[in-house]
């Protein structure tokens, strides 16, 4: 139970601290690790829709791009702050799947084509609305993330701060809900929808509500891209990667727990960009498909309750060596 | 308390409930019984709102009880068992009474859920996993302690007592009287047994190819031989 508490607590300090002191002067390497990061905050979005609410999304790159653009918008043509902005650019990305709401009546593969046709229909309307959203040219110079307190959170180590932050209250509240009573009552309607009705769930709410909030959490993710990269094209803000990528993630790192998804997501990406691309500049993704399907037959729970399950092997060797040498 | 009327129930162009009319009293105890296939688990449906009927309408208490969905039905205090226990997957015996009673009622209250779970004998297997590692009779207590942690008016059971052993099935039975004197709870009970039934019910309402052939007390019941022909399956030519 102690080792359970210390363990988070040692992984945040390092991330907080170590990271930054190690890497902040290498800017190439803080902007992976801020991508990597951008990714691993949808697959923590997309892997809680997933387990608590039961639902495989193939349209997540719907909910950035509404956060995208909602927050640049609101911060370039009605002058809001970035962060307040941010937040909106999350309930945007809320509202949104509301719109996608009576797709929660299907189940399995269906909801998951319904949400995809959702991102392309966001997509389109992001292009073809140009009086609002200035069309396929795209936005330019949407307003970088303000300096507090004499601190510019637009730099590297900035926005790495910003992101991490944004992840791992993501984390904190997925564990927090996951505890929660209405958690309970999300993971046992996976396989007894009418046993949970009949004591009083309100089972399609629920899952309205963990849609809206996974749409939530990644569109902050998308508004905090936004405001990082200072650019937004429909192509750009609702690419099928946004969807694809945290999926990888999530399953690779374990998407049935908490840190499964951010530690696939760094894992995937950062080994992907500063390992496969340097020996294969072209084509490199397909390593890192060969590696997803050899994790999904090792290890089909994922990287994080593969090394949590070497760990206590070794723990017990040790333990039963030191019994044999006493 | 529960009035149905003229409640009717088809699946796919074939009747499963005919005109049905119930009627269940504030604290009675009352049996529904009738050979298999007679409609009385679809009559549970249509109470807690698995099965919307065809026709017909429904009150409990004051409410309009067909315009409700299945959770504000729990609300309302609608409880019920399943014949093939339902317990909630990936929980413990403890999580499934938590969940029940913060959905049913509203509200969390330990000390409750401890009573339910020593009041069924469950107090030892709390903490183990609903689905996976209970006796049948356990799953059995467990279903009737997801119904009481929802705080319940009326209490549907199901078959409650099927498949359990002889010793087990007076347990049972004692518990549900016991529960039924303490509480006065209206109860309605699906049940083979006639035995069971005239032990426990004040009322027993007879199904038989989704019509209600009989309301009367279980001594009128099973002393009435055409009803008792088609509770055995003997059914006249």
């Amino acid at each position: 139970m102690r080792a359970n508490g210390i363990l988070p607590a040692v992984a945040v300090i390092a991330l907080y601290l170590l990271v930054p002191a190690a890497l902040g002067h290498v800017d190439y390497v803080m902007s992976l690790i801020v991508a990597a990061l951008t990714i691993g905050g949808i697959a923590v979005a997309w892997a809680m829709l997933g387990n608590l609410g039961g639902m495989v999304s193939f349209g997540h790159a719907a909910f950035f791009g509404v956060g995208a653009y909602v927050s640049a918008l609101l911060t370039l043509d009605a002058g809001w702050p970035v962060f307040p902005a941010m937040l909106a650019g999350g309930a945007g990305a809320a509202i949104a799947s509301v719109v996608t709401m009576p797709a929660l009546r299907l189940r399995g593969p269906y909801f998951a084509l319904s949400i995809l046709a959702f991102a392309h229909i966001f997509r389109i309307l992001a292009t073809e609305l140009e009086s609002i959203t200035r069309g396929a040219g795209g936005i330019l110079s949407i307003p970088v993330l303000p300096t507090v307190a004499g601190f510019d959170l637009s730099s590297k180590i900035g926005s790495y701060y910003v992101i991490l932050t944004i992840v791992l209250m993501a984390m904190a509240g997925y564990a927090w809900l996951r505890r929660s009573t209405v958690g309970l009552a999300l993971l046992a309607m996976h396989d007894t929808e009418d046993a949970t009705k009949v004591v009083g769930v309100p089972s399609t709410r629920l899952k309205a509500m963990m849609l809206a909030l996974s749409a939530f959490i990644t569109g902050v993710v998308g508004a905090f891209n936004a405001h990082q990269i200072n650019f937004l094209d429909p192509d750009y803000a609702f690419s099928g990667l946004w969807t694809v990528l945290p999926i990888v993630a999530a399953i690779f790192g374990g998407y049935r727990t908490i840190s499964g998804p951010l530690v696939g997501a760094l894992v995937i990406y950062l080994v992907d960009q500063l390992v496969f691309k340097s020996f294969l500049p072209h084509g490199h993704e397909i390593i890192l498909g060969a590696l997803l399907v050899a994790m999904i037959v090792l290890s089909p729970t994922g990287l994080v309750p593969l090394v949590r399950q070497t760990v206590t092997l070794v723990r017990q060797t040790v333990t039963r060596g030191h019994h044999a040498a006493a | 308390m529960l009035q149905l009327e003229d409640i009717s129930v088809a699946f796919g162009g074939l009747a499963a409930l005919s005109n049905v009319n119930l009627r269940v009293d504030n604290g009675e105890f009352v049996g529904l019984v009738g050979p298999n296939g007679a409609g009385k688990t679809t009559v549970f449906n249509v109470i807690s709102g698995l099965v919307k009927p065809t026709a017909g309408n429904a009150r409990f208490i004051a409410m309009d009880l067909l315009k409700q969905p299945i959770h504000a039905r729990a609300r309302a205090g609608i409880a019920r068992t399943f014949q093939i226990p339902q317990p909630l997957h990936e929980l413990t015996v403890r999580q499934n009474l938590i969940v029940a009673q913060k959905f049913g009622t509203g509200h969390s209250d330990p000390k409750r859920i401890d009573e339910i779970l020593d009041f069924l004998g469950l107090t030892e297997r709390a903490e183990r996993n609903a689905a996976n590692d209970l006796a049948l009779t356990e799953h059995k207590a467990l279903e009737v302690g997801k119904a009481l942690a929802t705080d319940p008016k009326l209490l549907l059971l199901d078959e409650a007592l099927a498949g359990l052993e002889t010793t087990g099935k007076r347990q049972f039975t004692q518990m549900i009287k016991q529960l039924h004197e303490e509480t006065g709870l209206a109860i309605v009970i699906i049940e083979h047994d006639i035995e069971t039934i005239s032990e426990l019910c004040q009322r027993a309402v007879v199904l038989d190819f989704g019509k209600v052939i009989a309301d009367e007390t279980p001594e009128r019941i099973f002393r009435d031989p055409e009803v008792m022909r088609s509770y055995t399956g003997e059914r006249s030519a």
